[in-house]
C-alpha cells in the first residue's frame, strides 16, 4: 500500500483535525466486577504498599502509598477501575498542528513517547495504563516497521488498549483485529482473496500470530497453564497449517475505510485511527476450517458469508478456546507480578477469566483484580522465585516517579528512549516483543526449568546502559548536581528531565539517615545490610562539605543495585 | 528534547574537571590477569549473520537458464526478478541438469566474491530437518519433523539450537564453545574473553551449557561511568559497586542480573581498550570503508575486534551479528533491493577488511535465517516457508560453488509441500557440522554440536577447503 506522505494534502489534514476534536478521557465504563471475598488486612505497611504499587502502577510514591494504606487494596483497585483512560491521540494531534508545513511527521512518535511518559508519571488511571502497557507487549505493534509512517495510528492503537483494559476480552480481540495499525503491522490490511491464476494465496501472518501470540499459543494448556501432553509425552499443537489457512481466508477483504472499493482504499490521518472496513469483492467466500476443541461452536465456517459474519464466527471460535484463560492469566501475571507463578495461582486467575462470578467470560477487570488480590501476589515473598526483574521502562518510570522527575517545559521528550535504556512504548524489534515469556537465561534459571523473561533485555550491553543512566541522573541531571557536570546546552535545557533530590541533600551530614531515606523512597522500607553498608561507606568517603556528591554516591549505588532491579 | 548523547557527555565531563568521576585513563585495565591463556596456535573466527524475519532467498539466488527460469517466473508472477537483470554466476561444480543461476541485481559485490574472488559459496535449499525427508514422506508424515515449521521464533530457535523435537537450552555456537573449553579438550582452550561474542542481543545460538557468551552493543561494550579510573576514590566506588553485586541475593532474578553486570564490568575495560587501540588515528588496521547501516556497523566492530585479537589474547571467536526486515509479507518488490543490497555491501566490506588484516583464510562468515519464503504470494508479498539459500564467505571457503541441490521452483512441483514451500534437501545440522569441523571441533564432539548429524549421509557438506 502507499506510504502516507504521498496521499496527504493540506485540505485532508485540516478536515481531519476538525473532525477529531480534542478531549481528554474516554473509554467505556468497565462491566461490574463482583466483589472479592477477601478479608481486608489489619494494617498495610509502607513496604507492602510499595510492593503493591510497583505491581499496579508505574512506580510507588509516598502519596499513593498513603492512599493504599488508608483505603486498603480492594477499594484502591475499585477506584482505579472507574477511572477513564488517559489518551495519547489528542496530544499527537496537537503536536502535529504545531508542526511547520513539510515537517517530517514520523517525529510525532517522539510526541507519542512524551505523552506515554507523562501518563506513566502523572496520569490518575495508573492501573489501567499499567494493564494497557502489558497488553501492548502481548498484542504487539511497533513503530519499527512501516508503522513509523503512522504515528496517529500507533497512538490510537495504544488508546484502544487502554480503553479496553478493563472491558471484555472478546471486544479487545475485535478492536485489535480491526485496528488499521495492527492491520498494517501483521498484513491483514489489504489481504486479498485467493487468485489461482496469479498464484495468490491469502497471507497467513495475522492468522498465525493472533493465535500464537495473542490468545491461545502453540500447544494445548491445562487450566493451570501447564502444557498438556499426549500418551507419548509430547505437547499437542492447538492448530495445524490447514486451520491457519482457514483463518487466513477469514481475514481477507479488509482495508482502510472510506474508499469506494478495495483497490482504491488508501491511508489518511483520519482512517488510520478508525476500524478497517470490509470490501466484499476481495473476501474469500469458501468454507474455512477453524479451531476444533471440545464444545467448539463453529469448527467450519460455511461458504457464502459476509466478511463481518466470518470475522464474528472466527473470533468467537478463538475466544471460547479453553487455552485463552490460562494463556492470558499467565501473561498478565508475568507482566504485573511474577515471572514464575505457581500453577495454582494461574488456575485461580484463569478461572476468573472463564467466569467472573456472574457467569461472564472474559471480564478483564475481574481478572486484573483477582490477579492483584491473590494471596500469591499479596503475601510477603518468601521463595527464591517470587517476583520478577523490572523491565527498563518500569525501572525508569519508578525512579522518575520516586524523585518527581520533570523538565522545565513539562515535556518528557526523550529522543531515542530505546537507544537510551533498551526499551520504548510500541518500539519492540518484532511482534515477539522485547522479551519472550519463555526466556530463561542460561545457568540457574534455565537449569531449574524457570523463566525470567526480562532477562532477555538484560545483556551486558543493555544493563550497562541503564547503570550509566542512573549515574548520569544521580550525579548531574538532578536539582543537586555535583561539581564538574558537563554544561547543558541552552537549546536542550528546557526539555531536560531532572530529578529532585533536595530532601536527600538536607540529610547529607548524616550518612545513615541519607541511605535510609533513599531506601524508603525507592522500596518503601529497608534495603539489605550489604547495600546499606556499602552505600553508607561511599557517603562517608565523600567530603562532608560536598552534600551533592554524598547524595549522588548513595543514590547511584542504591538505584543501580540488583535488589532494586527486582520487583517483588 | 532530552537528547542524552553519551560521547558529548563524557567529553564535557572530563573537561569540567570531573575526571575522577567520569571517563577513564587509558591504562585502566589493572595488571591483574584474567587467568592463564592456553590457546590454539592459530586464530579462527566464525561470523554468523542472522537475517531476521525469513529471507526470501529464492529471489536472492535465482535460476537463469530457460526451463528453470520459466518455472520460477510462472510461480512468482509479479514478484519474479527480471531474467535479464540477474547477475550471472557459474558454479565450478555444474548443476546435474545444467541449470544456471544468477544473483539478485542488488548483490553485485557478493557476485564478485563468488565469481571473481571465488571466496563465496552458496548452500542451496537448506533448512531445519531431523532426518532426510522427501515430499512423499512429508505428506505421509513418515519422518520426524521439527515442530512448528512456519513459526518465526520456533524456526529461529531451530537454526540457533538444531533442537529438532527436543527442548534444548543451548545453541550450536554455545556447544562449540563448551566443547573447546571442556577439561581434556585438545588444546585446552582457556581464553579470558568468551568464545561467543554477540553484537546483537542474546540468542539461544550462543547459550552454552557451561560457556557464557558476552554481549556488547553494535560498536562495542559500554564503558561504566565512574567505575573505570584508577585513582583511590574511584577504586573505592568500584569496590562498593562490586561488593553489592557479589552479595548473597535472595532470588534467582537478582543473581542472574548481578552475574550479567559482573561480566559486563570485567569485560568492558579490556574490550574497550583493545578497540581503542585499533581505532586510534595511527592504527588504521584496514582500509575498507563499511556502510553506515546497523549491519555495517556491527561487522566493522567485528573487524576491529579481530584486528585486536592479540591484545584480547584470543584464538577462537564466534561472532553473532544480525539485521532485520526480511519478513516481506508486503512491498517485497520495493523492499528487497535495499535488504539484499545492504546485505551484499556489508558482507563484501567485511570480507575486504579481513583481506586487509591478512586473516581472510581465518575468518568464515555465514548467513542464517528463520526460513525461506513461499513461491506463492499474497499479491505484494510472500509468506513463511521452509527451505532457502544461504551464503558462506571467507578465504578458507571452497567458493564459486553451489552446494546442495537447487530445487525446481514450481508450485505443486516435486519439492513443493504446499503453498509453494520448498522442502529442504540439506539440513542446518550439516551446515553447522561443516563449519564446526573447520573451526576445530573434534570429530567426536560434532554430534553434540549438531545432534542430528548422524541421520545424514553427508556429515560435511564440503564447502570449506581442507
Amino acid at each position: 500500500m502507499n506510504a502516507l506522505p504521498g496521499r496527504l494534502t493540506p485540505m485532508v489534514v485540516a478536515a481531519t483535525l476538525v473532525a477529531c476534536g480534542g478531549g481528554g478521557g474516554g473509554g467505556s465504563n468497565p462491566p461490574p466486577v463482583p466483589p472479592v471475598t477477601q478479608p481486608p488486612p489489619a494494617t498495610i505497611s509502607k513496604a507492602e504498599a510499595y510492593r503493591f504499587l510497583n505491581q499496579a502502577t508505574f512506580g510507588a510514591t509516598d502519596a499513593e502509598a498513603q492512599s493504599v494504606i488508608a483505603t486498603g487494596y480492594e477499594a484502591w483497585i475499585d477506584q482505579q477501575l472507574q477511572r477513564p483512560a488517559s489518551l495519547e491521540l489528542p496530544h499527537v494531534q496537537q503536536a502535529f498542528a504545531a508542526f511547520p508545513p513539510g515537517a517530517d511527521f514520523t517525529r510525532l512518535h517522539e510526541d507519542r513517547v512524551d505523552i506515554w511518559l507523562r501518563h506513566a508519571l502523572h496520569a490518575p488511571d495508573q492501573l489501567r495504563q499499567r494493564v494497557a502497557f502489558a497488553l501492548s507487549q502481548i498484542m504487539v505493534i511497533s513503530q519499527q516497521s512501516p508503522l513509523v509512517g503512522y504515528p496517529w495510528g500507533c497512538a490510537s492503537y495504544y488508546d484502544m488498549l487502554a480503553q479496553n483494559a478493563f472491558g471484555n476480552f472478546r471486544d479487545l480481540m475485535e478492536n485489535v483485529t480491526l485496528h488499521p495499525a495492527m492491520g498494517v503491522y501483521l498484513s491483514m490490511l489489504g489481504n486479498q482473496k485467493p487468485d489461482a491464476a496469479r498464484n495468490i494465496r491469502p497471507d497467513e501472518n495475522y492468522a498465525r500470530e493472533l493465535m500464537q501470540l495473542f490468545t491461545i499459543g502453540l500447544v494445548q494448556l491445562n487450566a493451570d497453564g501447564s502444557i498438556k501432553t499426549d500418551t507419548a509425552g509430547k505437547p499437542i499443537p492447538t492448530y495445524d497449517q490447514e486451520i491457519v489457512q482457514g483463518f487466513a481466508h477469514v481475514y481477507t477483504g479488509w482495508t482502510f475505510s472510506g474508499a469506494p472499493s478495495f483497490a482504491t482504499a488508501f491511508p489518511t490521518i483520519a482512517n488510520q485511527i478508525r476500524p478497517m472496513q470490509a470490501y466484499a469483492e476481495q473476501h474469500a467466500t469458501g468454507t474455512k476450517r477453524l479451531l476444533n476443541y471440545p464444545g467448539a461452536l463453529a469448527t467450519v465456517i460455511p461458504a457464502g458469508q459476509t466478511p463481518e459474519q466470518d470475522l464474528d464466527a472466527a473470533l468467537d471460535n478463538i475466544f471460547n478456546h479453553p487455552n485463552v484463560a490460562p494463556f492470558i492469566a499467565q501473561r498478565l501475571i508475568q507482566h504485573l507480578v511474577t515471572s514464575n507463578p505457581s500453577p495454582q495461582y494461574v488456575a485461580r486467575v484463569a478461572a476468573k477469566f472463564d467466569n467472573d462470578g456472574s457467569g461472564k467470560r472474559g471480564n478483564l477487570a475481574a481478572v486484573v483484580k483477582a490477579l492483584l488480590l491473590d494471596t500469591e501476589a499479596r503475601a510477603a515473598p518468601a521463595s527464591a522465585t517470587a517476583g520478577k526483574l523490572k523491565e527498563p521502562l518500569l525501572r525508569l518510570t519508578q525512579l522518575w516517579r520516586a524523585y518527581a522527575a520533570a523538565s522545565q517545559s513539562g515535556k518528557y521528550n526523550v529522543q531515542n528512549i530505546t537507544g537510551l535504556i533498551g526499551q520504548g512504548p510500541l518500539q519492540a524489534p518484532s511482534v515477539f516483543n522485547f522479551f519472550s515469556p519463555f526466556y530463561a537465561p542460561p545457568g540457574e534459571v534455565a537449569n531449574q526449568g524457570l523463566v525470567a523473561p526480562e532477562m532477555q533485555l538484560t545483556t551486558e550491553y543493555l544493563s550497562s546502559l541503564w547503570t550509566d543512566y542512573v549515574f548520569v541522573l544521580a550525579f548531574c541531571y538532578t536539582t543537586t548536581p555535583v561539581q564538574g557536570c558537563p554544561p547543558i546546552p541552552d537549546a536542550l535545557r528546557p526539555d531536560l528531565v531532572i530529578i529532585d533530590a533536595a530532601a536527600e541533600r538536607a540529610l547529607a551530614s548524616n550518612p545513615q539517615a541519607l541511605v535510609d531515606a533513599i531506601a524508603v523512597r525507592l522500596v518503601g522500607g529497608p534495603i539489605s545490610n550489604t547495600l546499606s553498608t556499602q552505600a553508607r561507606g561511599m557517603v562517608e568517603r565523600a567530603p562532608s562539605g560536598d552534600p551533592a556528591l554524598r547524595v549522588a554516591e548513595a543514590l547511584y549505588l542504591i538505584a543501580s543495585a540488583p535488589e532494586v532491579a527486582l520487583q517483588r | 528534547m532530552d537528547r542524552f548523547n553519551r560521547r558529548r557527555f563524557l567529553k564535557c565531563a572530563a573537561a569540567g574537571g570531573l575526571a575522577y568521576a567520569f571517563g577513564r585513563t587509558p591504562q585502566a585495565v589493572s595488571a591483574a590477569t584474567f587467568g592463564s591463556n592456553a590457546a590454539f596456535a592459530d586464530y579462527k573466527a566464525l561470523v554468523c549473520v542472522f537475517l531476521f524475519g525469513g529471507n526470501d532467498s529464492f529471489n536472492m539466488v535465482v535460476p537463469r537458464s530457460a526451463a528453470e527460469y520459466s518455472a520460477y517466473a510462472t510461480s512468482r508472477q509479479n514478484l519474479a526478478i527480471a531474467q535479464a537483470s540477474l547477475l550471472p554466476i557459474n558454479s565450478l561444480v555444474p548443476d546435474p541438469n545444467g541449470a544456471l543461476h544468477g544473483l539478485h541485481p542488488s548483490m553485485g559485490e557478493v557476485a564478485t566474491l563468488f565469481e571473481q574472488d571465488e571466496v563465496c559459496a552458496i548452500v542451496a535449499n537448506i533448512g531445519p530437518l531431523i532426518e532426510p525427508t522427501s515430499k512423499a514422506q512429508y505428506q505421509a508424515k513418515a519422518t520426524r519433523l521439527p515442530p512448528q515449521l512456519f513459526s518465526h521464533n520456533d524456526q529461529q530457535d531451530q537454526w540457533h539450537a538444531l533442537k529438532g523435537e527436543a527442548t534444548l537450552k543451548s545453541g550450536w555456537a554455545g556447544r562449540i564453545a563448551d566443547a573447546l573449553m571442556a577439561p581434556g579438550a585438545s588444546p585446552p582452550l582457556d581464553q579470558s574473553l568468551a568464545v561467543n561474542l554477540s553484537l546483537n542481543g542474546q540468542t539461544l545460538f550462543q547459550a552454552g551449557a557451561t560457556s557464557v557468551p558476552y554481549t556488547m552493543g553494535p560498536t562495542g561494550p559500554v564503558p561504566f561511568f565512574g567505575l573505570e579510573n584508577t585513582d583511590a576514590y574511584t577504586l573505592a566506588r568500584r569496590a562498593a559497586f562490586e561488593s553489592i553485586l557479589r552479595a548473597n541475593h535472595a532470588t534467582v532474578y537478582e543473581r542472574a542480573y548481578s552475574s550479567v553486570q559482573q561480566r559486563a564490568l570485567q569485560g568492558a575495560a579490556k574490550v574497550n581498550d583493545a578497540l581503542a587501540s585499533v581505532r586510534s588515528p595511527n592504527a588504521a588496521p584496514f582500509a575498507t570503508a563499511f556502510p553506515m547501516t546497523p549491519l555495517g556497523q556491527q561487522l566493522k566492530t567485528v573487524a576491529e575486534l579481530i584486528a585486536a585479537r592479540d591484545r584480547l589474547e584470543v584464538s577462537r571467536q564466534i561472532f553473532f551479528v544480525a539485521t532485520g526486515g526480511f519478513d516481506t509479507h508486503d512491498a517485497q518488490v520495493q523492499d528487497q533491493p535495499q535488504l539484499l543490497g545492504g546485505l551484499s555491501n556489508a558482507l563484501a566490506a567485511f570480507y575486504r577488511a579481513t583481506v586487509d588484516l591478512g586473516v581472510a583464510a581465518s575468518v568464515t562468515t555465514f548467513t542464517q535465517s528463520d526460513f525461506g519464503r513461499t513461491l506463492t504470494s499474497n499479491g505484494d508479498g510472500t509468506d513463511h516457508a521452509w527451505g532457502g539459500n544461504q551464503l558462506v564467505i571467507g578465504g578458507a571457503v571452497a567458493g564459486r560453488t553451489l552446494y546442495g541441490r537447487y530445487p525446481l521452483l514450481q508450485i505443486d512441483g516435486p519439492d513443493d509441500v504446499g503453498g509453494g514451500r520448498m522442502i529442504p534437501g540439506v539440513s542446518s545440522d550439516q551446515y553447522a557440522a561443516t563449519l564446526a569441523k573447520w573451526f576445530g571441533v573434534s570429530a567426536g564432539s560434532l554430534s553434540v554440536v549438531a545432534p542430528h548429524i548422524g541421520n545424514f549421509a553427508q556429515g560435511d557438506l564440503g564447502f570449506m577447503l581442507t
